[in-house]
């Protein structure tokens, strides 16, 4: 089988199309599951009683189901009970429900590992809890959490792929439609690969300059 | 500003120390009484007898007092307690006759007093692990709570920090990320970072007790001059030659409750009245 650059060419467009469509349900996604995770990890920190119990639930029954059975549940299964969802918010919601439980044990591994006379220098100098968090706590929990939070980012970007299987025209949705309709199996898949690579290398650069800006508490 | 006053009477203070260290934090006021602690009593919510059992004494403006005794004889608990870290279940802990955290009952789970922002910045504590915040420089490290507590003028700060900082030995470090500096500078630091707030008391924890043997002397030497320039001060040391130079008045802790009080350091190490306290010195003593 020959590599054919034309087919390449001519359905480019199509991966352009799927590659918007696969940022902007990841982007959505990835913030909601920064938002979620944020959310977690503070009720966790802070021990808020029947809360905590409810995020301990929730980050198991996330962390261990998969991907594609919560977008079936919220894209097959809720309209069964009334509430019917675009593919889109499906999606979004759907990759913010995983990725939340990713994210909130990231962040409470980093707000955790603060050590306890940080906060204590914090109080004598005479910070306000909010002034001792914003200042002393939250910058050394983020240098900890950043590398464990931009795996979480990138995994969440490939992730998105699983979307698909709910009829959104994302670029691994172009990719199999090309397939099925031309066998063009090589091409596709080149571009496939291009697409994520195009999306994901400048993320992992974005990554790793993070983590060095970040890394004092490291140190 | 005028002079601190100097109850012990038997130094000639260093001027230059004096301007350096005490600039223009509140001015004690004439009827000035220094720092007191009365029957105070931590207990915690699982132990059967308290850590912390009635405890009184008064140091004077201006004048250092250590706390000695062995491991788990409370020393570090009655530091922590002054500092508002742990609440008190009696008692009370005043500065100048206000009182400034009183017993409560029933407080025994609970992490920290309830004292005001303000309060606390009027006791200054410098920890055994010499930890600056690894996300500030130096400068930010010392200039972060007159900024951000104090809501003092920038510039002013900073001046104030360089001076500190000149004073301790690190101007040129002033930039410095924490991790970039020995344990013995980085407690100097820590230092400047309590001073700038112009405490009525300095609590000092065991401040040398993780450095290298190289560095304690660095940082002593920064104690000394600060007794020197009149700066109120609790201590608890285990480097017993230092005890002894610096002490106006010392108190021996043992379970929870003080076995030997003495105005007299020098008195106390040459000739300790109780059994307790021979044995204790005893244990620094090598022929």
């Amino acid at each position: 089988m020959v590599f054919d650059w034309s087919f390449v060419a001519r359905y480019a467009p199509f991966f352009v199309n799927g590659t918007l469509m696969t940022l902007f349900i990841s982007v959505f996604g990835i913030l909601l599951a920064i938002v979620v995770g944020l959310v977690c990890a503070g009720i966790e920190i802070a021990r808020v009683p029947v809360l905590r119990q409810i995020v301990r639930i929730y980050i198991e029954l996330s962390r261990n189901t998969p991907l594609l059975v919560q977008l079936y549940f919220l894209y097959f299964g809720l309209p069964k009970l009334g509430v019917v969802w675009s593919a889109e918010t499906c999606a979004i919601v759907g990759l913010g429900f995983l990725g939340g439980s990713y994210m909130a044990e990231a962040m409470r591994g980093g707000l955790e590992a603060v050590p306890k006379v940080q906060r204590e220098n914090a109080y004598v100098l005479g910070l306000t809890p909010m002034q001792s968090i914003t200042h002393v706590v939250m910058p050394q929990a983020i240098s900890t959490a950043i590398p464990g939070i931009v795996a979480n980012v990138i995994f969440l970007f490939k992730e998105s792929s699983v979307v698909s299987a709910i009829a959104l025209a994302d670029v691994m949705y172009m990719a199999k439609d090309l397939i099925g309709m031309y066998y063009s199996t090589y091409e596709s898949l080149f571009m496939l690969v291009v697409a994520y690579l195009v999306i994901l290398l400048p993320i992992s650069v974005l990554g790793t300059w993070l983590e060095g800006r970040f890394d004092y508490a490291r140190r | 500003m005028t002079e601190p006053a100097q109850l012990n009477t038997d130094n000639t203070v260093n001027d230059e120390a004096v301007t350096a260290f005490e600039t223009s934090g509140p001015s004690p006021t004439s009827d000035c009484k220094g720092f007191e602690v009365r029957h105070l009593v931590k207990q915690y919510a699982n132990a059967d007898k308290p850590v912390l059992n009635d405890i009184s004494f008064k140091v004077e403006h201006g004048t250092v007092l250590v706390v000695l005794g062995p491991s788990g004889s409370g020393k570090s608990t009655l530091l922590r307690t002054i500092a508002g870290l742990e609440p008190i279940q009696g008692g009370t802990i005043s500065i100048n006759d206000q009182v400034i955290d009183e017993g409560r009952p029933g407080t025994e789970k609970a992490g920290r007093s309830n004292r005001s922002s303000a309060l606390r910045t009027r006791i200054g504590m410098v920890f055994q692990s010499y930890d600056l915040f690894p996300n500030k420089t130096v400068l930010g490290n010392i200039t972060m709570a007159p900024l951000l507590v104090q809501k003092r003028d920038k510039a002013q700060v900073e001046a104030e920090a360089l001076k500190l900082l000149d004073r301790v030995g690190l101007a040129d470090r002033k930039d410095a990320w924490p991790h970039e500096l020995s344990g013995g500078q980085r407690q100097r630091v820590a230092i400047c970072r309590a001073l700038i707030l112009h405490p009525e008391v300095l609590l000092l924890d065991e401040i040398t007790a993780a450095l290298d043997p190289e560095m304690v002397r660095e940082v002593l030497d920064v104690v000394l001059e600060l007794a020197k320039a009149g700066q109120t001060m609790l201590i608890v040391t285990h480097e017993m030659q230092f005890a002894r130079a610096i002490a106006d008045h010392v108190i021996l802790l043992d379970g929870g409750h003080i076995v030997e009080e003495s105005h007299d350091a020098h008195a106390f190490f040459a000739h300790p009245q109780t059994e307790r306290a021979r044995q204790f010195l005893h244990t620094f003593e090598f022929e």
